[in-house]
């Protein structure tokens, strides 16, 4: 979604923001006022900060926080500033906190001193206070004060009001990192957070959760279905944590049941083109809870927030079957109208899913065509995707494709035009039926006067022509012809080397003596690389005059072919006008000039070999000469020189970002942060084997396990809740399928009978008023919606107002 | 586990504002200058293997303000950049827009408390700018400016005394059920905007067919209503109302929509707006509907499917050495007789924002406004200069080395371009750095003279019929030279142009605001009886969206 600043800016009459900004840039009017925060003297504004007028205080607190913000030195003023922590104006209150945050690492002793007022806050009348406390306190680090942090934490997390609950749970990792000791308390106040009804609460504790013990996955069995239905109602960030909390659960706690037939699936799944595996993904279990929670991902793929839709991509594409996938895909499409920053993060995560799925992007094809407005980070993306789904698309399509990448091959940008060729060569690669005419478009790059499209032209050509050798034998005549123009070295190497590789073949008729020939005429003004093939390709040229003669030692001058005019004249479709055909084969048709001519031209590289300034070309001259020198040494020169090679093959660039975890940084960064990801990264753990999996009635509600009580340290008091829960409400759940408790989460926090029992009415009276609308998602507004509820629903309310009550009551007695 | 280290905040030159939120992140003087060494245009995302720790920078940039987060652990990049452009939007909503350096120099106190909420500890959590009106303490004249500020623990005492609607808002104080909407909201004037801007992303091949054509639409809406309003919007496409799903592709919503109600019924937008100005939804149309995206390979797309208000074409390589390039911009007639996508009578008290309530606006609802029509066109790197820039209308810019021509096109009356038929055009001559070289003619030896110089010279049925190889020479040599100096401008010229302009009082896609209703018995706290005012404006932009290759 585009950010509402942008979309503002668009409304707005450019001119009028001009003017103002014009105005504001009059950098008189800045460093004037600069100057005047400046002019204040030391004395001055502590005189402010002592004063008894709450104005003057809040003047003084102001100019003090401007002067932290410029990174002036404000240390000066601790005391006088911390003075005022005291003062009943939340205002003044509001920005002394502000100061501690940033200042009581500097200065603990003196901030001990201000803990004991904010302490007194915490037990303010409004809620707004308590929380602000509550986040300052766990805020200043001092180490200190550990552990009255944790106890206020505690009774935070039984606050009446969410806000200060939301503040208790973000809290948490503060206390943590401030001292890890305290883990334990924090823990335990952690499981009742994560049983709270509110959803911006339980947002804040997942957090929480990831921060200090994403490993505790058995906290989260009981609360797992709670916490899922929540899900839609959290704010983003809060389902930012959870989706990630349970792509990690559902990897611990559900395993593949189906690994047998996966496989069969993944055929199909990888395999690609073959959907006939589509049996293999019909048995593909899903089990109950996890699909429970794919189905509640659901709705967030349309949510405003982008990384909120990564996160559903990427539950989908490491949890769920290939249909989810698919569904995904449009969500991650539509990223691609956010602002350039976030289309670039979300290209690379595009291009991990493409690989996998690439035929779901067909019908998305035209959005990755390139815009001249694209820098270069998104054109690159751009063109990768469009070549790793190439193959699947219509031949319409693909005229798309190809007429696009050829449109940018012939631009400026050099990186662009690069990349552009890259491009066609991985098209024509993935692609057999498009190869001809992508070779086509890359030949006639060739004779571009850019030397770097020519170089990049060849080398995906060569690249083309061993994939598949036997077809080319004309193109690699086509490419020798070249030689005359072509005059970067880079390509001139490419071409020669090719030539050398299609020496052996069609025996006679082969141009590669004649090209040597001419070549050799030109050695000394060749480039370092291009001489080292030539020396290359005599070696070859001779190795297999070598093994011809060999193999027939007695060609009778009679049966030497006719001339090669025929054989070369077909080829007239490739050849440019101006081009004559034939002229290379002519003068070969005579073998006895042949046999003579080609020992001759050996020797005479060498001998250019040998007195060249190059140690390497040298050496390697002087190695294929002693080689093939000896005549019992020439099968061992044949395996050396004309072994036939392996066929290249050009991954796509992201193809090995793969391992990384889909909307992580390390996808992002890829080599540069190393092989296991930059500090911080923890790859998604395997499925859980069968049979390891934690039992899957853990997860019911209300049925907190005496395998988990016992396991765990569970505090006394919350033994005697679960079994208050087990007691009150284990009739009422007993042995059903979350899908008939449609109640809210059950809340674990400590409660007297009294409230569980009030719940208990609550709960039933809601059951009946919202039945129908089961599976839908519980919007907070379902009760708006239906008027006939109104009544019910502010009973509830009321219900809900002197439970919190009680509660409250409660923790003062306490 | 995610965390955002910190925030700061630089005008052109230094830094306005450095925010830590944990630990100790690279301060904002060592990091500046590692952005800047980035070479331009900087992505928003950087990785700096090289400092300790390694650090991944984060950018945007907004109204010349530059905002930078480090993060030095494995985070999700998307959080971050969301979190920044949420930065921006708040601070924009409470400093009020442009975002400028002075403002925000002269409200540190605000920035620090918005900051401080926004974020806590490096985890996101509070980014309702709603919500943070709850909590944060507007000073002064901007409280003035902003109107309705509600004070702390007023909404504490009101809640006795108030109706049932109120109290249910005000059970949680500060912070309301609906974390997007604050409570006891009270307007004087209630009133209802909808925006729907569009911007259009139009790729045409050098044969004038559109390869690709789409619009990408925000719903942005401001509603300034009285208490709890639950509102209905409804929209419709020129396709009729059954086939929205399929027109409205990919839609994404603000949280308060109620989605399963568009599931159920598409098109219509059900929710409780927070207050104030926000972004309702996104969406995108596909303007070549059954075209090549679709998988119907068969069916090329139908050029006069595609109605665009201009229309752009470029022939290059003209002239006798091929140095000349030409643009063309015509005004599409089918424009002018538009349906226009808006009827007070129809709507039902959405009655058209302009005039009344906005007279800048402009014009009429039904005589759609072009406006700002500037066309643009890259030139290579290897251009020294333009010469001979002329234009039909309009001035163009260009100054050596600039790596573009813009040409302003003025637009008469708003509507009409130009008078004549061949619409407006530009036409100018590249001038190469190398073009006074002398080029000599290759090499010496040349392969394809093989047949002419080699002691192979045999007759064959090829040389036969060509004419006597000097004599072809000559005239190859000549026609070579020529093709050189073309093939070399060609190097040079344009391969596009793109044109933005701005239609008011249009949508490409037709989509169209068919009502907005307040649903009277779900929402509260709107007086009986009460109207708001409401008005709609529909706006086309094209940001260099328009682009035509050749």
């Amino acid at each position: 979604m585009e950010s509402l600043s942008k979309i503002s800016s668009l409304l707005e009459t450019a001119r009028d923001l001009t003017l103002e900004a014009a105005q504001s840039a009059g950098s008189a009017s800045r460093s004037f006022r600069r100057d005047a925060s400046k002019n204040i003297s030391v004395a001055q504004l502590k005189r402010l900060l002592d004063s008894r007028n709450d104005r003057d205080i809040l003047e003084g607190l102001r100019k003090v926080i401007s002067m932290m913000y410029r990174s002036q030195p404000c240390l000066p003023f601790f005391s006088s500033v911390v003075k005022n922590v005291a003062s009943p104006n939340i205002e003044i209150k509001k920005l002394v906190y502000i100061y501690l945050l940033h200042h009581a690492e500097a200065e603990p002793d003196l901030a001990l001193l201000s803990i004991n007022t904010i302490q007194k806050s915490l037990t303010d009348q409004n809620p707004q206070v308590r929380a602000m406390a509550l986040k300052v306190m766990s805020g200043i680090r001092v180490p200190v004060i550990s552990q009255i942090v944790s106890l206020a934490i505690k009774r935070g997390c039984a606050d009446m009001s969410p806000y200060v609950r939301k503040a208790a749970a973000l809290a948490i990792p503060k206390c943590y990192r401030l001292d890890p000791k305290t883990l334990p308390q924090l823990i335990e106040s952690l499981s009742v957070l994560f049983g709270d009804r509110q959803y911006y609460v339980v947002g804040a504790a997942v957090t929480a959760f990831m921060e200090i013990c994403p490993e505790r996955m058995d906290l989260v069995h009981s609360h797992y279905r709670g916490l899922i239905r929540k899900l839609v109602d959290m704010d983003e960030w809060g389902q930012l944590a959870t989706l990630k909390l349970m792509t990690v659960y559902a990897r611990k706690c559900f395993p593949r049941r189906t690994s047998r037939i996966r496989k069969e699936g993944s055929i199909g799944f990888y395999g690609d083109e073959d959907e006939g595996a589509e049996e293999g993904r019909e048995v593909q279990l899903l089990d109950p809870d996890l699909e429970l929670l794919l189905k509640a991902c659901k709705p967030l793929l349309q949510s405003r927030n982008s990384a909120v839709i990564v996160a559903v991509a990427r539950c989908y594409y490491y949890l769920g079957t290939p249909e989810y996938i698919d569904i995904a895909v449009g969500p991650l499409i539509s990223l691609l109208r956010t602002p350039q920053d976030i289309q670039h993060i979300a290209l690379y995560n595009i291009a991990a899913v493409c690989l996998t799925r690439p035929e779901t992007f067909v019908k998305y094809a035209t959005h990755f065509l390139i815009r001249i407005t694209d820098p270069p980070y998104i054109w690159r993306l751009k063109l990768e995707i469009l070549a790793i789904i190439f193959p699947y698309c219509g031949p319409h399509m693909n005229g798309v494709i190809l007429s696009e990448l050829e449109h940018f091959s012939r631009g400026s940008d050099k990186d662009l035009v690069r990349e552009s060729v890259r491009a066609i060569g991985r098209c024509a690669q993935s692609d057999p039926r498009a190869s001809t005419r992508c070779l086509r478009l890359l030949l006639n790059q060739i004779s571009s006067s850019d030397g770097n499209l020519a170089a990049e032209s060849l080398t995906v050509i060569r690249h083309l022509i061993q994939q598949n050798p036997l077809s080319h034998t004309k193109t690699v005549v086509r490419l020798a012809k070249n030689l005359d123009t072509a005059t970067n070295p880079q390509a001139r190497a490419s071409i020669i080397w090719l030539v050398g590789e299609f020496a052996g073949i069609d025996g006679e008729n082969n141009v590669a003596a004649d090209v040597l020939r001419i070549l050799a005429k030109g050695f000394s003004d060749e480039s370092g690389a291009a001489k080292l093939q030539i020396v290359l390709l005599a070696a070859k040229v001779y190795a297999h005059y070598l093994n011809q003669a060999q193999a027939v030692p007695s060609v009778s001058e009679a049966t030497a072919p006719p001339p090669l005019a025929v054989s070369l004249g077909d080829h007239g479709g490739f050849s440019e006008p101006g081009l004559r055909d034939g002229q290379f084969g002519q003068k070969w048709e005579e073998s006895a000039l042949h046999r003579e001519t080609i020992p001759l031209l050996w020797n005479y590289v060498l001998l250019l070999a040998r007195y060249d300034t190059s140690y390497d070309l040298r050496d390697r001259a002087r190695l294929y000469k002693s080689l093939l020198a000896n005549p019992k040494s020439t099968q061992l020169a044949t395996l050396i020189l004309l072994a036939p090679k392996p066929v290249p093959h050009t991954p796509s660039p992201s193809e090995w970002r793969k391992g990384f975890t889909l909307g992580s940084t390390s996808l992002i960064v890829a080599e540069d942060g190393g092989l296991s990801g930059i500090s911080g990264y923890e790859p998604l753990p395997d499925w859980v084997r069968e049979g390891e999996e934690p039992d899957r009635s853990l997860r019911n509600e209300h049925a907190v396990r005496a395998e988990y009580t016992g396991k765990k340290e569970v505090p006394a008091g919350d033994r005697l809740d679960s079994a208050v829960r087990e007691g009150g409400k284990g009739a009422h759940e007993q042995g059903s399928s979350w899908n008939s408790t449609n109640d809210p989460a059950p809340a674990s926090k400590s409660k007297s009978l009294d409230d569980w029992l009030a719940e208990g009415v609550e709960e039933a009276d809601r059951d009946g008023g919202n039945d129908e609308e089961e599976d839908e998602e519980e919007d907070e507004e379902d009760d708006e919606e239906d008027d006939d509820d109104e009544s019910d629903e502010t009973s509830e309310e009321e219900l809900e107002e002197s439970d919190d009550a009680d509660e409250h009551d409660n923790l003062v007695r306490q | 586990m995610s965390a955002i280290e910190a925030l700061y905040i630089f005008d052109q030159h230094n830094p306005i504002l450095q925010h830590t939120y944990r630990s100790r992140p690279l301060s904002a003087s060592i990091l500046h200058p590692l952005y800047l060494a980035h070479p331009a245009p900087r992505p928003s995302f950087i990785y700096l293997p090289n400092t300790q720790p390694p650090t991944t920078l984060y950018s945007i940039v907004n109204s010349q303000l530059l905002f930078l987060s480090p993060v030095s652990t494995e985070t999700e990049p998307l959080l971050i950049l969301e979190f920044l452009h949420r930065v921006v939007d708040v601070l924009e909503d409470f400093l009020g827009p442009p975002l400028l350096a002075s403002k925000i120099e002269s409200n540190y106190d605000v920035v620090a408390q918005l900051l401080g909420e926004m974020c806590d500890a490096g985890a996101v959590s509070n980014t309702e700018p709603n919500a943070l009106r709850d909590v944060v303490e507007v000073p002064g004249w901007v409280g003035r400016i902003l109107g309705t500020v509600s004070l702390p623990g007023a909404s504490l005492s009101s809640s006795t005394s108030s109706s049932l609607s109120m109290q249910h808002l005000s059970l949680q104080p500060p912070v309301t059920q609906l974390p997007w909407r604050r409570a006891n909201v009270r307007h004087t004037s209630n009133e209802l905007y909808v925006d729907l801007v569009e911007s259009l992303a139009v790729t045409l091949a050098p044969s004038g067919r559109p390869l690709s054509a789409r619009v990408n639409g925000t719903i942005a809406l401001t509603a300034k209503i009285s208490g709890f309003p639950d509102l209905l919007l409804t929209l419709s496409t020129p396709s009729g109302k059954s086939n929205i799903e399929h027109a409205l592709e990919l839609p994404v919503f603000h949280p308060c929509v109620r989605l399963a109600r568009w599931r159920e019924r598409p098109g219509e937008i059900s929710f409780v707006p927070p207050d104030g100005r926000f972004v309702l939804a996104g969406y995108e149309v596909d303007l070549l509907p059954f075209s090549i995206g679709k998988g119907l390979t068969s069916s090329a797309p139908n050029a006069s499917s595609l109605q665009l208000p201009v229309n752009l074409e470029v022939r290059k390589s003209l002239g006798p050495s091929g140095a000349d390039f030409e643009v063309r911009l015509f005004l599409t007639n089918s424009f002018t007789g538009w349906s226009i996508p808006t009827g007070p009578s129809r709507v039902g008290g959405l009655g058209s924002r302009l005039g009344t309530s906005s007279p800048a606006f402009g014009g009429s609802s039904n005589a759609p406004i072009l406006e700002e029509v500037v066309v643009t066109v890259p030139i290579p790197e290897g251009v020294k200069n333009l010469a001979d820039l002329r234009t039909s209308r309009g001035e163009a810019q260009y100054s050596p080395g600039d790596r573009f021509v813009e040409w302003r096109v003025p637009t008469t009356g708003g509507t009409l371009l130009t008078t004549g038929q061949g619409g407006a055009t530009l036409r100018c001559s590249v001038v190469g750095i190398s073009d006074n070289d002398d080029e000599d003619d290759g090499p010496a030896f040349s392969f394809d003279d093989i047949g002419a110089r080699g002691e192979y010279v045999v007759e064959d049925a090829y040389q036969s019929t060509a004419i006597p190889p000097s004599q072809e020479k000559n005239e190859h040599q000549q026609r070579r030279s020529d093709l050189k100096r073309v093939a070399l401008n060609a190097t040079l010229m344009p391969s596009s142009a793109n044109v933005s302009f701005a239609v008011k009082g249009w949508l490409a896609s037709g989509v169209k605001v068919d009502s907005l209703i307040i649903n009277a018995r779900a929402s509260r706290g709107l007086g009986e009886g009460v109207k708001p005012y409401k008005g709609v404006k529909y706006l086309t932009v094209s940001k260099g969206g328009v682009e035509a290759r050749c």
